[in-house]
This record gives structure tokens, C-alpha cells and sequence, in this order.
């Protein structure tokens, strides 16, 4: 059983060294690479449903014990976390794939698949990491993998967007290099569950300033304001054939990483006021951006800025002192059914974004026009995760808007309070900024331009390329209804995990002492 | 059943798009099947319900949050459902006759007006606040969807988004409302809400917002701008929506709860205050309308806003009259919709001024018109004047537990006030629309078809029969008046003769007020036109739009300018801020002890480091300076070659034989790299003056910080460090070479990691390079771009390897 927690590393990594070698057969190479992803999301299934009750699973890479060797671990969260980025990652695929095969990418699909594959095993280890260095790993992983990836199809624009994404994600690493040296410094350890409890000895401002020190590490990867500004120049520019995996994952991967170092290795302090002004400013100023983009993608990148608000704030209402632990429990339950919900979500309307590009050849506000009658069935699966970003209910972000509302005002507090007006107001502006796209660009009478565009589309290997796109489309449309469908499941291990993060206890306990603690 | 039968509805609505390809306009007879479905199985639980048995479903959802599908069927909610699948079922067939066969998406609008169906069907028979949200939304989103049906029209366009903008935006500070209330009350069930009712500080708080949603939901002034403006819908849909269903939904609400809540605080001065307003500023603009269609809107303004003071009173005899006025309005209303629509459809035109002799051309119509404008001017025997006897009943002075007898004489001066405008509007509508007049040439236009005028005329018989008839409604609206709590059941029953009493004198008078008003209604348009405007809440809105979009703009052009030195800047700043602040701020409080001398501190092992130190860091700050490429990189390269010594200095010569291999590595490729570059740097990329001087402060101060926090660190650590254990185990693996077990043994997870990201880098540099040779540059724009790129790419696995060795270096040191 402990196996299964280092596979979503190793077997994405086998899988790319695999269709390196056999690059020349592009079929062969497809399949490989599809076979991979589905045992990935296989494996991920498996973990979770042996960790969904609360379970900690670790397992020590070469048998060294912790903390002296490298411990990968899966707990309920990271379990979730694998499973969903799996399936994003399987459907992305799937879309690249109709893409290559209807000749409607530029990009070079032999590096293609090794690259996307190592950056599913960087996503992997990155949430099964119980090391900080090793989490450090992943995150390099992933990132080398995302320039190799941002830099097919240059062209002059690209790069510079390229440059900005590479420059800050850089410094970022640099921080976190030197995040883990002064944890080092003040614990002698980098394994997590090790720092968990030795931090305990060290004086609480110090704990403080280190926690703090990670928030910062980890809010430029997840675009908090105000360390965003790389994010909406970069992404809508240089990123074209798999936009949504890093609009949907690499944030994500960030947040993950501030959900498991604020809750095991720098909870139980007051830091978390600052946790709610990040989280209250992010969202305005995100949303705000939001508004005044004329481009489908800039729109979705700020939105996605804008509720990495949510996430943080569901975060801040852990362990507020004096505050209610239910609340807390309840508030990071909110924040794992929005991440689970944000990815899909995000991804979905990022892959929609691409279809648009495919009909007008860009995706600017300004020439798109009268899509919904052009493409019914890219109208509807633009519309319902519109519903879900802007919080409609029955969507899935109806029910991780509902989870982090009810947290906040549980909890009480000014700031909460304040949270809770402000995700509000986010509310009502994403409405407003993704309904704009929709009555701006889906509603009206098509150009001549996209008109003729659809004819084009609609005959050769272009029409097959098209129809598969929208088919991958309207897959992971299904998967957000069904996350919204599962909410109660969801909620249901959202709150177990939520318990076992805030109490850390069997995290501890898996990775110290006994390779699988039930709860 | 009743999950079943919302399902069955959304069934039908997936299947509706397909099948209307095939039977055009017909098609809404398909849809109208789960409509009368539901009518039917809703008759069946009537006597259950007459006894006080509502039936009950329940689907969970979340159970954790609380939003579970409870399901409710009472006698309020049996009204609303008389009025959503009954009358919605006849309109479906009067659109079946409606549209032609050439108008645009018949599927997609015949499938949300089903789904709309199914939405409003939850709202009124779930007995849960948050799934009542779900349904609420939901049919904001349906009307959303069916105002913006002729989309190639700006304005269809615009009064969709903003309805949305509003029903949503309020919509939202009603589930806040709702969460108060069900974290006040520990449930969020309706019946035990209302039989339970919360205290709390924050109740009233809840209850402003809740009512809030209910009223931009209802159309209540100053939120009722989105309804007119919504008329630009095709007849059906309005009929359907925006006159009987979808804006009762919010009075619907108010009656729901009324009976938990009428004695909370603002419950009443909201109810009455904004209900009243909107009940005399909607019958007033409904005087000067021309427009058949946007008459009947703002007609319909005025009854929901007349609705909202009956449903809020709170007490049981509100509760009968509320039960009656709403099937009152619901059939009166929606006659006359689809009557002006059915002039629209054969005339061409539903504007008054340019209509004459419609009655004489088709009198059936006229006839049915003039019962539901009858009913809607409360004249007997209909049953709009049975339920306007009800409802002055409610705030005859004594009546109303929690007014005054000054405050009930208002209170029903003003509801006689409307009611005479209504009367005048009622009276417009029909002698506009079907008498004949001298000045206006009539056109020619065929007449409507039996099955065209059949919901019509069936629907005018509703608003007739139960006047006759009172009983045939009494017994509801009395199920419903025992349901509510606190209170003995009134002994009042709906019937058209309750004596002399003060109601049918205020009926008479009304009627009286009505028809002098209609006699000298041009002297009255002459008033309006001289009276200033009403202010009108759209330009708020507007305004608020407004105010958003300069507020983002302002915003983010400040904030987005593109410069990543200035994001980089701001970067470091927020670390210098936040946990640097927070570091300084503990040292300063001294929570944290940093120690500057004394024993344990020494400033170096040996003066070499203070060499090495001096060498890394003047060449850094060399090489930020110089202005040629060449010899900046060759001062890159000598901090580099400080670090290896300092490697050594820490008794770690193969790490420092690596990094030495690693810089000389990288020193030549970007030679190369170079070579194809100018020789200096573009002036324009460097910044200079004062940003130059802040780039090295937040730098410096950066540096600062961490150096800072590293001696904290190290002095608050008490327990020995994780590397202690590697000399054990290392005697067992049989090696003496720490650094080599450490990255191919104990740590050779992470070793795998950088050799995946060295391989990818090679990978990713290696396709650049085959597609620039393949596509001769194309794909790289000019020279520099091309060569940009590699460099990018290759720095990242050198910095990932230092990283490393940096971390297991410091670890090695340290033991």
C-alpha cells in the first residue's frame, strides 16, 4: 500500500522517459503518454480511497528513516489534490492531443509528451512531498518543465512574457532555497513532520517571521497580491497549448504548499490576520483587474488571481485566537472544496478560451462576437463554469463559495467579517467581468470573419481536430458538474482532511514512527 | 415526487432543443407535459394539505453545509405551484401559437422556459434556506438567459445583464442573510425557522438582507428599474416570468417568513415603506405608459410592491388575503399579457395611440381582457375584488397587532391611493387597446385562431369563477392562515358580501376615485407630464457600474505597468514588509533575541571567509554596475568562484569541485551566448536615478533581513541537527563520502528530481534549437529573441544544482 504514494511521481517520470525514446512513432507515443496519465489517475483513485477516512500513509524513499532520508506521505488532502490534478491533467491531454492530430497546433508534439509527463511527476511529488526540500524538488520539476513547455512557438511577445514568468518564478526559488536554509538553520531538519515538532522549541516570533517568510515564497507561485503582477503578463501571452494546466495547476500547487506549511509547520500562531489582509486584498484587486481586461484570457488570469483570495482567506480562518475551532475546521474545508473546484473550473474555461482562439484566431474582446450561435455546444460549456467562477449555484462554486461564507461567519471578527464582505463584492464584480465575455462575445451577430472561420473549421482534418477539442471540452465540463454533483462527499473528506491538517497529529505519527496511521 | 417531478422537468428541457427542429412552435406543447405533470400530482395532495399534511421529499446534497433538498409542500406553496404549473402550462400552449416557425432558437428558449419551470417550482417548495438559494439563482440565471433571447439587440442585451446584475448581486446579500439566520437558529429549515424563530445580535442584520434580496428580486422600488427594461422578451416569456412566476418570488419569501419574523425590529418599516412606495410609484408610471406591454410592467411593479405589504403584516388574515391576491394577480396579469400579445402578434403593434378597433375585430379577446382588467381594478364580481376586501382587512385599524390605529389609517389611505391609480391604469390598458377611436386608422390583420385565444379566454374564466365562487379558494388560503404560528385563526372567510363594512366603503370609494380619474385622465397625463421625474434607481445603477469600471481602471493601470523590475521590486518589498517587519517589530519588543556579542558569537572560524565574503560581494555589486556585457559576466562569474571557496573553507572540496565544474560550465556557454549579443547593455533596460538607488536599498535591506533572521535561527536552535544521524549511518553504508551518500543514497530522491529537470532543460533547449534550424528563425523573431531563450533555460538547471548542493552543503557544514 505504501507504494502507491511514490507512483505519482515515478510513474509519470517512467512515462516520460519512455516516450523520449520512442518519440519517432507519434502514435505509439500518444498512446504511452495516455496510458501513463490513466494509470496516474488510477493510482491516484486508489490512494485516496485508502486515505478518504482520515488515513496518513508515508513511506521512506530507500528505506532511510525519517528524518534522515526523503518520506513521501498522502494524507486525505494531498490524496484529493493528486486525483483531481490527474484528471485535469488526463483531459488536457486529451485536448492536446485532437489538437496535434487535427494539425491545429504549432507546437512540436515529440517534446511535447516527455515534458507534459515530467510535469505531471512534478505536480505529483510536489503533494506527496513530506520533505521541504524535496518539495523544493517538485516545484523545480514542475517549473523546468513549464519554460520547456511556455517556450514552444516563440515568437517575439512570447518570449517577453516567457522572460517575466521565468525571472519571478526564479526569485521565487531562490526565496524558497532560502526559506529552507533558515529552517535548517533553526531546526537541523527539513523533513516536515521533523521541523512540525521541533519548531515547537523555538521562540514563536521566530516561528512567525518563518512562517511569514513562506507565505512569501509561496504567494508569488500562487499569484498573491500584491506579488501577482508576473501572472496576468505572462500567462494570457505565453502560454498557448496548455494554458489551463498552469492556470489550473501551478497556482494550485502553491496554495497546497501554503495550506501544508501555515497548518503543519507554523500554526497555532497569530499570524493569521495577515493571512485575511492578503486574502481581502488579493481578491479586490484581482477582480478588479479583472474588469477592465479586453482579452478572454486576461480576464480569466486576473479572475484566477482574484480567488486565490478565496482560498487564502478560508486559510486565515484557522486558529484565529480566541476564534472557534469548528470554524477553523470548516473554513479549510471550504478551502479544499475551492481548490478541487478552482482547478477544474479554471481549467475548463482556460481550454474554452482555447477553442475561441481556434474560431477568431485570438481571443480579444473585440473581435470575438455572436459565438454562441457559431457554436452552440462551445456557448454551453462556456456558460455553466462562467456559472461556477461567478459562484451560481448548483455549480461547484456555488458550494466552495457557500463553505468559506459560513466559515467567516462563524468564526466572527472584524476581519472575518471583512472577508466575507469582500468575497462578496468579488462575487458580484466576477459576475460582472464573466458575463461581460459571455454577452460581449457569445451574444450578438457573428462577424463575417468568424463566420468564415467555422466554415474553414467545419471540413478536413481541421473539423476533426475541432470536434475532439470541444468533446475534451465538454469532458471536463462534466467533471465540474460532478464535483458539484459530489459536494457532499466532497465536503465530507474536505473535512476530514481539514481535522487531520489542523491537528497534524497523524501526519506526525505516519512519518515519525509507523508508515500508515489510520485515524 | 416532488425531486421526480423537478427531474422530469429537466429531462424534458434537454430533449426540448432536438425535438423543436422537428416541430417548430409546437414544440412547446411537449413542454408544457411536466408543467401540467406537476399540476396534477399537485391537486392530488390537496386535501392532504386542506387537513394540514404538507407532503415531503428530501434529497441531501452537502449534509456538512447544511444545503440539503428539503421538500415542502404547503398551502402557500400549492398557490405558488397553481400559478407556476397551471398558469405557466397555458402559457406554454398560447406559445405554441405565439411563435413562428422562423424564430431563433425555439429549442433553447422553449428548454429554459422549462427549466425556468423547474427552478421556480423549487423555490416555493423547498423548506430549506440554502437550497432555496440554489433555486432562486437558478431561475435569476434562466431569466437572465430568456431577457436576453433576441441577443442581436443591444438593448436585449443590456436589460439582461443588468437584471442579472441585480436579482444576483442582492441575491447575494440574502444568502448572507440566510446564513446568519441559520447559524442564529442552528438550522437552516424554514418551518422550524419560522415556528423557532432565532434571537440574536445579528438577526435584524439578517433580516435587512434577506428582504433586500426579496425585494430586488420582486421589483421593489428602487430596485425595479431591471423590470420594465425586461420586457424586451418575447410575450411568453414575460407573462410567465416577469408578470405571474418568477418576481413573486421575492413577495413569496416575504410571506414565508413573515409569520417568523413580522416582530423583528425593521421588519415591518422596510415591509411597509418600500412595499407602499413601490405600490404608488409603479401604478403612477404605469398612468403614462403607451406601451401596452410596458403599462402591464409597471402595473406589475405596483402589485408587487401592494403584494409585499400584505405578505409582510405577518398575521393570519394576511395570510388569507395574501393566498388570494396572488392567484388574483396571477390569472388576472397573465391574461392581459398574453392578450396584448396576441395584439401584438396580429396587429404588429401593442402601442395604444396607434391601435383602434380591436374590440370590434375580435370581441372574444376583448371580452376576456375586460374580465382580468376588472379583476385588476378590484371590481366584483371578480376575484380581484374578493381579495381586495381581504386585503383591506389586514390593516384595518386594530387589525394589525404592531400598528397604531394612525399608523393602519395610513397605511390603507395609501393601499386606496394605488388602488385608484390602478384602477386608472386598468382602465387605460383596455379602452387603449380595444376601443375605437376616430383619429387612428385601423389596420387590416387576420384574426386569432380558437387554439391561439384559448389560454387566454380559459385563463379569464380563472379570474371570474372563484369571484363567483369564493369557496372555491377560501379553503386554501384558510389551510394556509392555520399554518401560521403565535396567532388564534381569524374567523374570515373570502367572499364577496361581508356586509356594510369598512372595506366595501373603501371598495366604493375607490371605484368612484377611479372612474373620476379616468373621466379626466388627459387633465391627469397633463399633471404627469408636469410633475418632475421620479429619481430613478437605473441611474444609480448605472452609476454604480460606473464607479466600478473607473475604480478598476484607476486601479489596475497603476498597478499593472508591465515592468518586471518594478514587480521584482515589489516582491522583495512585501518580504522586506511582512516578515521583515514582523522580525523587527519582535527584536524591537523583544520577543526575539538576536546576539550582537558575548560568548557564543564569533564573527568568522577563519579571516579567509572574511576574504571570500569581500570577494562575493564586491563582485556582485560590480557586475550589477558595469554597463558591458563581457566583463559582467566575468564579475558573475567571480562571486561564483567565491562561493566554491568558501566550500572549501567548510571542509567541502568535491561540493566546491562541482560548483567550480558548474560556473567554468556556464561561464562558456554564455560566452557563446554572448558573442551574438551587443556589447553593452540596452541603455533603455537598465533603470536609473531614484529607482536605481530603490532597487539597491530593498536589495541591501533584503540581504539585511535574511542574514538577520539566519543568526536568529541558528542561536534559537537548541536541538542537534538531522545530519548528526548521516556519520552513523554512513559507518553502516560502508563510506566515508558524506556528500556522495547524501546525494546518491540517503537524499537520492532529490538527486533524481534535478536529473529530471538537467534532462528536460536539455530536451526543451534541444527542440528550440531543431525547430529554429527547421523553421530558419522564423519561429524566434530576430537575433536576440532566439538566443534569449536558451540561456533562459540552461541558467535554470545550474541554479536548481547549486540550490542543491547550497542546501546539503549548509546541512554538512553545520554537523
Amino acid at each position: 500500500m505504501t507504494v502507491l504514494v511514490a507512483l505519482p511521481f515515478l510513474l509519470p517520470l517512467l512515462g516520460a522517459a519512455v516516450t523520449l525514446l520512442i518519440s519517432r512513432w507519434p502514435r505509439v507515443q500518444r498512446a504511452a503518454s495516455l496510458l501513463t496519465l490513466a494509470a496516474v489517475t488510477a493510482n491516484a483513485g486508489l490512494l485516496l480511497a485508502e486515505t478518504a477516512d482520515g488515513t496518513v500513509i508515508s513511506s521512506q524513499a530507500g528505506g532511510w528513516p525519517a528524518p534522515l532520508g526523503i518520506t513521501l506521505v498522502a494524507d486525505p488532502l494531498s490524496a484529493l489534490l493528486v486525483l483531481v490534478s490527474s484528471v485535469v491533467l488526463l483531459i488536457v491531454l486529451l485536448y492536446a492531443i485532437g489538437q496535434d492530430v487535427g494539425g491545429l497546433s504549432r507546437g512540436n508534439p515529440d517534446v511535447f509528451h516527455p515534458v507534459y509527463l515530467v510535469l505531471t511527476a512534478g505536480v505529483g511529488l510536489s503533494f506527496v512531498a513530506g520533505d521541504l526540500f524535496n518539495l523544493f524538488v517538485g516545484f523545480e520539476v514542475t517549473l523546468t518543465a513549464s519554460y520547456a513547455l511556455i517556450t514552444q512557438a516563440p515568437t517575439r511577445e512570447r518570449t517577453r512574457a516567457s522572460m517575466i514568468y521565468t525571472v519571478v518564478s526564479l526569485i521565487s526559488s531562490i526565496l524558497f532555497l532560502t526559506g529552507i536554509a533558515l529552517v535548517y538553520a533553526a531546526t537541523g531538519t527539513v523533513n516536515m513532520a521533523d521541523i512540525a515538532d521541533r519548531l515547537a522549541t523555538v521562540p514563536g516570533d521566530l516561528r512567525n517571521v518563518l512562517g511569514l517568510f513562506f507565505l512569501v515564497v509561496f504567494g508569488i507561485k500562487a499569484a498573491v497580491v500584491p506579488m501577482h503582477f508576473w501572472l496576468p503578463d505572462s500567462y494570457p501571452i505565453a502560454i498557448t497549448r496548455i494554458s489551463a494546466i498552469f492556470a489550473a495547476l501551478l497556482t494550485k500547487v502553491a496554495v497546497y504548499a501554503i495550506i501544508r506549511t501555515q497548518t503543519l509547520l507554523f500554526s497555532r500562531d497569530d499570524i493569521t490576520d495577515v493571512l485575511l489582509v492578503f486574502a481581502i486584498v488579493t481578491m479586490l484587486v484581482g477582480i478588479l483587474g479583472a474588469l477592465v481586461q479586453d482579452d478572454v484570457n486576461r480576464v480569466l488570469s486576473f479572475a484566477l488571481v482574484s480567488h486565490i483570495g478565496y482560498m487564502i482567506f478560508g486559510l486565515g480562518l484557522v486558529g484565529v485566537p480566541g476564534g472557534h475551532d469548528d470554524a477553523g475546521v470548516a473554513g479549510l474545508t471550504g478551502v479544499i472544496v475551492y481548490l478541487v473546484h478552482h482547478i477544474v473550473v479554471q481549467a475548463t474555461l482556460f481550454l474554452v478560451a482555447g477553442l475561441i482562439r481556434q474560431y477568431v484566431g485570438n481571443t480579444s474582446l473585440r473581435s470575438i462576437r455572436g459565438l454562441a450561435s457559431v457554436s452552440p455546444a462551445l456557448a454551453l460549456f462556456f456558460f455553466l463554469p462562467a456559472m461556477s467562477l461567478a459562484g451560481l449555484p448548483p455549480m461547484s462554486g456555488f458550494v466552495a463559495k457557500l463553505a468559506l461564507f459560513q466559515a467567516g461567519l462563524e468564526q466572527g471578527g472584524p476581519l472575518a467579517y471583512a472577508g466575507v464582505a469582500a468575497g462578496v463584492a468579488t462575487s458580484v464584480l466576477t459576475l460582472i467581468a464573466i458575463f461581460r465575455i459571455w454577452v460581449r462575445g457569445f451574444w450578438g451577430t457573428p462577424s463575417q470573419a468568424i463566420v468564415a472561420a467555422q466554415s474553414a473549421l467545419s471540413s478536413g482534418t481541421g473539423r476533426f481536430g475541432i470536434r475532439w477539442m470541444t468533446a475534451t471540452t465538454g469532458l471536463m465540463v462534466a467533471t465540474g458538474i460532478a464535483v458539484a454533483l459530489l459536494a457532499g462527499p466532497l465536503t465530507e473528506i474536505g473535512t476530514v482532511a481539514a481535522r487531520e491538517l489542523i491537528s497534524g497529529e497523524a501526519y506526525r505519527t505516519a512519518v515519525m514512527s509507523d508508515s500508515v496511521v489510520a485515524p | 415526487m416532488l425531486p421526480a417531478l423537478i427531474a422530469l422537468h429537466v429531462a424534458v428541457a434537454v430533449v426540448l432543443p432536438p425535438l423543436a427542429v422537428r416541430l417548430g412552435p409546437r414544440v412547446f406543447l411537449v413542454a408544457a407535459v411536466p408543467l401540467l405533470a406537476t399540476a396534477g400530482w399537485a391537486l392530488l395532495q390537496l386535501p392532504g394539505i386542506l387537513d394540514g399534511r404538507p407532503a415531503t421529499a428530501s434529497v441531501p446534497w452537502a449534509p456538512e453545509l447544511g444545503l440539503v433538498l428539503d421538500f415542502r409542500l404547503d398551502a402557500l406553496a400549492l398557490t405558488m405551484v397553481a400559478l407556476i404549473s397551471g398558469i405557466g402550462s397555458l402559457i406554454f400552449v398560447y406559445a405554441a401559437w405565439y411563435f413562428s416557425a422562423s424564430e431563433r432558437a425555439l429549442g433553447r428558449l422553449a428548454a429554459m422556459m422549462v427549466l425556468f419551470s423547474a427552478s421556480m417550482l423549487g423555490v416555493v417548495v423547498t423548506d430549506n434556506l440554502l437550497a432555496l438559494y440554489v433555486f432562486w439563482e437558478l431561475t435569476t440565471v434562466c431569466s437572465f438567459v430568456l431577457i436576453g433571447h433576441s441577443d442581436h439587440r443591444e438593448n436585449s442585451r443590456r436589460a439582461a445583464i443588468q437584471a442579472l446584475i441585480t436579482t444576483a448581486g442582492f441575491g447575494l446579500l440574502m444568502l448572507i442573510g440566510f446564513l446568519l439566520l441559520g447559524q442564529a437558529a442552528g438550522t437552516y429549515r424554514i418551518s422550524e425557522l419560522v415556528a423557532d424563530p432565532p434571537t440574536g445580535p445579528l438577526v435584524p442584520l439578517a433580516v435587512v438582507l434577506v428582504l433586500a434580496g426579496a425585494f430586488a428580486k420582486s421589483a421593489q422600488v428602487p430596485l425595479h428599474y431591471w423590470l420594465p427594461a425586461a420586457m424586451v422578451a418575447p410575450t411568453p416569456v414575460s407573462a410567465y416570468l416577469h408578470a405571474a412566476t418568477m418576481v413573486k418570488g421575492g413577495v413569496y419569501l416575504v410571506a414565508r417568513l413573515a409569520p417568523g419574523f413580522a416582530d423583528t425590529g425593521p421588519w415591518l418599516p422596510l415591509v411597509l415603506s418600500f412595499g407602499l412606495a413601490t405600490m404608488v410609484v409603479g401604478a403612477w408610471r404605469a398612468m403614462r405608459q403607451d406601451d401596452g406591454k410596458l403599462l402591464l410592467a409597471y402595473g406589475t411593479v405596483s402589485q408587487l410592491g401592494f403584494l409585499t405589504v400584505l405578505a409582510g403584516a405577518g398575521t393570519p388574515i394576511s395570510g388569507i388575503a395574501v393566498v388570494a391576491m396572488l392567484l388574483a394577480h396571477g390569472f388576472f396579469k397573465s391574461t392581459l399579457f398574453l392578450a396584448v400579445g396576441v395584439i401584438d402578434h396580429q396587429v404588429g403593434t401593442r402601442t395604444m395611440s396607434r391601435l383602434s378597433g380591436v374590440g370590434r375585430r375580435m370581441p372574444v379577446l376583448a371580452t376576456a381582457a375586460a374580465v382580468a382588467a376588472g379583476s385588476m381594478a378590484g371590481l366584483p364580481p371578480l376575484l380581484g375584488f374578493v381579495a381586495k376586501e381581504a386585503d383591506f382587512e389586514v390593516y384595518l385599524p386594530g387589525h394589525h397587532p404592531a400598528l397604531s390605529v394612525a399608523g393602519s389609517s395610513a397605511v390603507l389611505l395609501v393601499l386606496a391611493l394605488g388602488s385608484v391609480l390602478t384602477f386608472g391604469y386598468s382602465a387605460r390598458l383596455w379602452w387603449g387597446s380595444f376601443t375605437t377611436k376616430a383619429e387612428v386608422a385601423e389596420r387590416r390583420y387576420p384574426s386569432a385562431g380558437p387554439a391561439f385565444l384559448a389560454p387566454v379566454v380559459l385563463l379569464a374564466a380563472a379570474c371570474l369563477l372563484p369571484g363567483l365562487a369564493p369557496s372555491l379558494v377560501d379553503p386554501l388560503a384558510q389551510a394556509h392562515a392555520a399554518t401560521m404560528p403565535h396567532a388564534a385563526a381569524p374567523d374570515y372567510h373570502l367572499a364577496l358580501w361581508h356586509g356594510f363594512s369598512l372595506p366595501l366603503l373603501l371598495s366604493v370609494a375607490v371605484t368612484a376615485a377611479g372612474l373620476v380619474l379616468f373621466a379626466n385622465r388627459e387633465r391627469f397625463y397633463r399633471l404627469q407630464s408636469a410633475a418632475p421625474r421620479w429619481p430613478d434607481a437605473e441611474v444609480a445603477y448605472h452609476l454604480f457600474v460606473h464607479a466600478v469600471y473607473s475604480t478598476a481602471l484607476g486601479v489596475t493601470r497603476r498597478l499593472q505597468t508591465g515592468s518586471l523590475p518594478l514587480y521584482l521590486t515589489v516582491i522583495l518589498g512585501t518580504l522586506l514588509v511582512v516578515p521583515g517587519g514582523w522580525f523587527v517589530w519582535s527584536l524591537a519588543s523583544s520577543g526575539l533575541h538576536v546576539p550582537m556579542s558575548g560568548g557564543d558569537w564569533r564573527l568568522w572560524d577563519t579571516p579567509v571567509q572574511l576574504v571570500l565574503a569581500l570577494v562575493v560581494g564586491v563582485s556582485a555589486i560590480a557586475a550589477v554596475r558595469e554597463e558591458r556585457r563581457f566583463p559582467a559576466l566575468l564579475l558573475l562569474g567571480a562571486t561564483g568562484f567565491g562561493m566554491c571557496g568558501i566550500f572549501v573553507v567548510h571542509g567541502a572540496p568535491d561540493l566546491a569541485l562541482t560548483l567550480i565544474l558548474v560556473e567554468t560550465l556556464t561561464m562558456i556557454i554564455l560566452i557563446f551566448v554572448l558573442r551574438r549579443l551587443p556589447a553593452r547593455f540596452a541603455s533603455g533596460a537598465r533603470r536609473v536615478g531614484w529607482p536605481r538607488r530603490l532597487t539597491a536599498v530593498v536589495c541591501a535591506l533584503a540581504g539585511i533581513f535574511v542574514a538577520g533572521v539566519l543568526a536568529a535561527s541558528t542561536y534559537a536552535r537548541s536541538l542537534p541537527p538531522a545530519s548528526v544521524g548521516y556519520w552513523e549511518e554512513a559507518e553502516h553504508a560502508g563510506s566515508a563520502n558524506l556528500v556522495n551518500l547524501i546525494l546518491a543514497d540517503f537524499r537520492a530522491m532529490d538527486t533524481i528530481g534535478e536529473i529530471t529537470v538537467l534532462v528536460t532543460a536539455a530536451v526543451a533547449v534541444a527542440s528550440l534549437v531543431v525547430a529554429n534550424r527547421r523553421t530558419g528563425g522564423e519561429n524566434g523573431g530576430d537575433e536576440g529573441n532566439g538566443a534569449a531563450k536558451p540561456v533562459m533555460a540552461r541558467n535554470e538547471p545550474v541554479i536548481g544544482r547549486e540550490g542543491h548542493e547550497t542546501s546539503t552543503g549548509g546541512g554538512h557544514g553545520s554537523g
